[in-house]
């Protein structure tokens, strides 16, 4: 366990991770599977109709995915060579200028970011959401990679180069597999950021669960707001079990 | 490859010419000018305080730290003109905690760099077997990941991963720093059993002179900025050290450590002790005692190996040899070190029976022996100074 | 820009994101002056409080659980199963049972508050070295004495990084709390974008996420302050 200087859904213990990796799926599946039988089981009207139904739920999970899968992408792409680059020698001294940016960036209300790219851009839709969401979410993955990078023990690196082992060589098979463990841990605590933020996309006209939750509100259909919310909950639950498992599986097997 | 290379001298001749480091901003160079012939097939331990440049020399020679100026030829090729991830491919290199890459099984630690010269898979799963065997660990450490194993174990697959594609060199930064002082001696013992067998050249970075006299064919004693203030073989080292800085290195108990370096069949063993067998009479025993004007006598069993000493005053209470004496405690053997003997004299009290390769007896070793011994040694190397001085350079 | 070379109070911040809009964001936020100031004051109350709040609860819970394994691995599961879920669906949940306003606000951001110091609370309290709270045992004080003079003292700088990331945190949440009329900067972010393709509207959601990243950047500082006086200078590292 590490004491937390800033934002994870990582709980940093093993034993608690142990036990969400079992409860929190459960906890889902339970939690949505009440709800929707819950909301079916009431007396409709035509709004609320319009909203619950298996079509228009699977259109919006749908939207809200597409738009984290997309952000996700994007972060990966961005962060990670970005975190590389800045751990080379050469541009060591750019790092902390980056940083300290991305910082300012996620001191940004994610809603205010949402809302000024619409409104400078003009775009509507999937892209509108998905760039200022990458962009908001790509801290934790770019500050892990660098991190991860750095901590990299300096003798193994020389070892490496000592026996013969070209610089990218060096980069592909010692640094990166070695920082793998911390760069999972970021793209699970971006994976939480972007799904969470993704509800806003409805705002920007992105679709997604949040369409429900503010049609809820609006049309004052509680039932409607319910729904959504629920179902916007069990998402991000089930993406940060997912990232869970992949912090868990995908780590290189003779690391801890 | 040829067969049945074993006594073959596998290790090629390092030449370190007027070799300088200087950083930048740094008024003195790290390694000043430093010359050394190393020959091939020879375990060479620069040995010097810490901070005084012993690890960056030897970084230089698989240019880890590319030198400022001067020149590193090895097996005859320039080594400053060959690429460097290509020349170190050819050269091996053990540091201390092993450096193993903990994501790597132990197999593949040591298929790094034939898997990097590009060998084939077969070839190289054979040779990973190779070397585990090589190096004294079974076959099912292959799987294992390094936090799986001991500080030892650790150092035994980094050993197999430096040799793992033969290079005719091997580099090693204090390889056995980390590890507890039993574990440690274990280690010195098997490289130099693995030495014996493949005769590398060996470049063997240390702090500690007692690992540098057992392990070196010749010590470099480094002073500041890399400066040789001697280069010798252990004995001749330990026989006279250059200078002061040197002798305070050697440290106390110099003739103590030079015993270390010497083995009872080295030396001239007496054979004028009287031995007797258990089916002697004491009469017998008498008669021989007074022939040959002693007043004790070793009993020896069927096979001629020592059991009791055996005082002319016991006799006279004796009825048979079978029990009369007192044991022989420590014997030591041909292999033995000078030191092992010289504990055993002190035990035995005065005389100890040395023994063969099958424990039949063969002589006896005083602390005459040993003394003259060491004696001898100095006298050998006292005038080394003016002879090795225009020598070395 | 011959308008903004004269402006030396211009942050780097609002150059590179503003863009187009600089010209006329200055003249926006000193005319709504008297608007901006009091929402940011209600964004920082706000914050601050549900913080202050998250903090007593979170520390109690931490110091409740942490000597049980099993406590502890539950606090720890379930706040951080809290955060995982998007505060816009906390929110919008919180509405239909607490209404507008205040009450779901503050219900959410004292929930988002808590993981962080509770774990770090639990970390920080478990990262005390045994020989310490032996020897304090050994000299006689009791079990309470050791936890308030021993213990949280020198978990404090761990609790402290908690509360700071936790404020963080709260700082954005606070803004889409404003979707259910909670008060603060977020007021002026929807209202843009309500009033999208009119005149000041990308001005307003400027001024409202601006208005929050310079709150966070201050209130970062003022931790910063703080951790420099209320840690032991003997545990500073």
């Amino acid at each position: 366990m590490a004491t937390d200087t800033a934002f994870s859904t990582s709980s940093g213990s093993k034993r608690t991770e142990r036990i969400r990796l079992l409860v929190q799926p459960a906890v889902v599946v339970i939690g949505v599977a009440a709800t929707l039988l819950w909301a079916f089981s009431r007396d409709l009207d035509d709004i609320e109709k319009n909203n619950i139904n298996a079509e228009s739920l699977l259109t919006d999970t749908w939207d809200h995915l597409k738009v984290s899968f997309v952000v996700i992408v994007l972060v990966v792409v961005i962060a990670v060579p970005l975190g590389v680059v800045l751990t080379r020698s050469w541009a060591k001294i750019a790092a902390p200028f980056f940083l300290a940016i991305a910082t300012i960036g996620q001191a940004a209300p994610a809603i205010g970011v949402l809302v000024l790219f619409f409104l400078w851009s003009g775009w509507e839709g999937l892209w509108a959401a998905a760039l200022p969401i990458a962009l908001y979410s790509l801290l934790p993955v770019l500050r892990n990679t660098i991190v991860g990078l750095q901590q990299v023990d300096r003798t193994l690196v020389e070892a490496a180069r000592g026996v013969g082992m070209s610089s990218p060589t060096v980069l592909f098979r010692i640094e990166l597999p070695l920082a793998v463990p911390l760069i999972l841990a970021g793209l699970r605590t971006s994976l939480v950021l972007a799904v969470g933020t993704a509800t806003l996309a409805a705002f920007v006209n992105g679709g997604g669960l949040g369409l429900l939750i503010d049609a809820g509100y609006k049309l004052n259909r509680i039932t409607i707001l319910v729904v959504g919310a629920v179902l916007a909950m069990g998402l991000a639950l089930l993406v940060d079990w997912l990232g869970a498992v992949a912090e868990r599986f995908l780590r290189p097997r003779g690391l801890r | 490859m040829s067969e049945t290379t074993d006594q073959k001298i596998s290790g090629v001749e390092i030449e370190l010419a007027e070799v300088t480091k200087r950083y930048a901003g740094q008024k003195t160079p790290a390694v000043d000018g430093f010359s050394m012939t190393i020959p091939a097939g020879e375990t060479i331990v620069f040995v010097g305080p810490s901070g005084c440049g012993k690890t960056t020399t030897m970084k230089m020679i698989n240019r880890l730290i590319e030198p400022t100026s001067g020149q590193i030829t090895i097996g005859g090729e320039s080594a400053l003109k060959i690429d460097p991830d290509q020349l170190r491919r050819r050269i091996g290199y053990a540091i201390q905690q092993a450096g193993l890459f903990p994501h790597l099984t132990v197999a593949q630690n040591i298929a790094v760099v034939p898997g990097l010269l590009g060998w084939d898979k077969k070839k190289v799963r054979d040779r990973v077997v190779e070397m585990l065997d090589l190096v004294g660990l079974d076959e099912e450490f292959a799987g294992r990941f390094p936090r799986q194993l001991s500080g030892g174990q650790q150092q035994r697959v980094g050993v197999a991963r430096a040799l793992a594609a033969d290079p005719p060199v091997l580099l090693m930064d204090e390889p056995f720093g980390a590890v507890d002082p039993i574990t440690r001696g274990n280690l010195q013992d098997e490289l130099l059993r693995l030495q014996a067998e493949l005769r590398k050249t060996i470049v063997f970075v240390t702090h500690d002179f007692d690992e540098a006299v057992k392990l070196g064919d010749r010590i470099a004693v480094l002073g500041n900025q890399s400066k040789i203030l001697q280069y010798d073989t252990p004995e001749a080292i330990l026989a006279n050290p250059a200078d002061d800085t040197v002798a305070g290195f050697v440290g106390a108990g110099a003739s103590l450590k030079q015993l270390t370096l010497m083995r009872v069949r080295d030396v001239e063993l007496k054979t004028d002790l009287v031995t007797v067998s258990t089916e002697d009479t004491p009469a017998d025993v008498r008669q021989k005692l007074t022939n040959a004007r002693k007043t004790y006598a070793l009993v020896l069993d069927r096979r001629n190996r020592p059991l009791r000493w055996l005082h002319v005053r016991e006799l006279a209470s004796a009825g048979s040899l079978a029990t009369v004496g007192r044991p022989v405690g420590d014997t030591v053997s041909v292999q033995s070190t000078l030191q092992d003997a010289l504990e055993a004299i002190l035990t035995e009290g005065g005389n100890a029976a040395v023994t063969g390769g099958r424990g039949e007896y063969v002589g006896t070793i005083d602390i005459r022996t040993v003394t003259d011994t060491i004696q001898q040694v100095r006298e050998e190397h006292e005038n080394d100074h003016e002879n090795s001085a225009g020598g070395a350079g | 820009m011959p308008d903004s070379s004269g402006r030396t109070h211009g942050s780097a911040v609002a150059v590179t994101i503003a863009g187009v809009a600089i010209v006329s964001i200055w003249e926006f936020i000193g005319q709504r002056w008297n608007v901006l100031v009091p929402e940011a004051l209600l964004h920082a109350s706000a914050v601050l409080q549900c913080t202050l709040i998250a903090a007593v609860l979170g520390v109690l819970l931490g110091v409740l659980v942490y000597r049980s394994p099993a406590g502890s691995a539950i606090a720890t599961a379930l706040t951080s199963a809290i955060l995982t879920i998007p505060s816009f669906a906390l929110i919008g949940l919180l509405i239909p049972v607490l209404g507008l306003g205040v009450p779901p606000t503050v219900v959410a951001l004292v929930l988002y508050g808590l993981l962080p110091i509770v774990r770090n609370t639990i970390v920080g309290l478990d990262g005390v070295d045994p020989a310490i709270t032996d020897a304090a045992r050994g000299i006689g004080m009791g079990r309470a004495v050791v936890l308030t003079r021993v213990e949280l003292r020198l978990a404090w700088p761990a609790i402290l990084a908690g509360i700071r990331v936790s404020t963080q945190l709260l700082m954005g949440i606070a803004a889409i709390a404003a979707y259910a009329k909670g008060p603060g900067l977020g007021t002026e972010i929807f209202s843009g974008l309500v009033r999208a393709g009119s005149a000041n509207a990308t001005n307003e959601a400027l001024a409202g996420t601006l208005g929050v990243v310079v709150l966070a950047l201050v209130v970062d500082g003022i931790y910063v302050i703080i951790s420099r006086l209320t840690t032991s200078r003997g545990i500073r590292v």
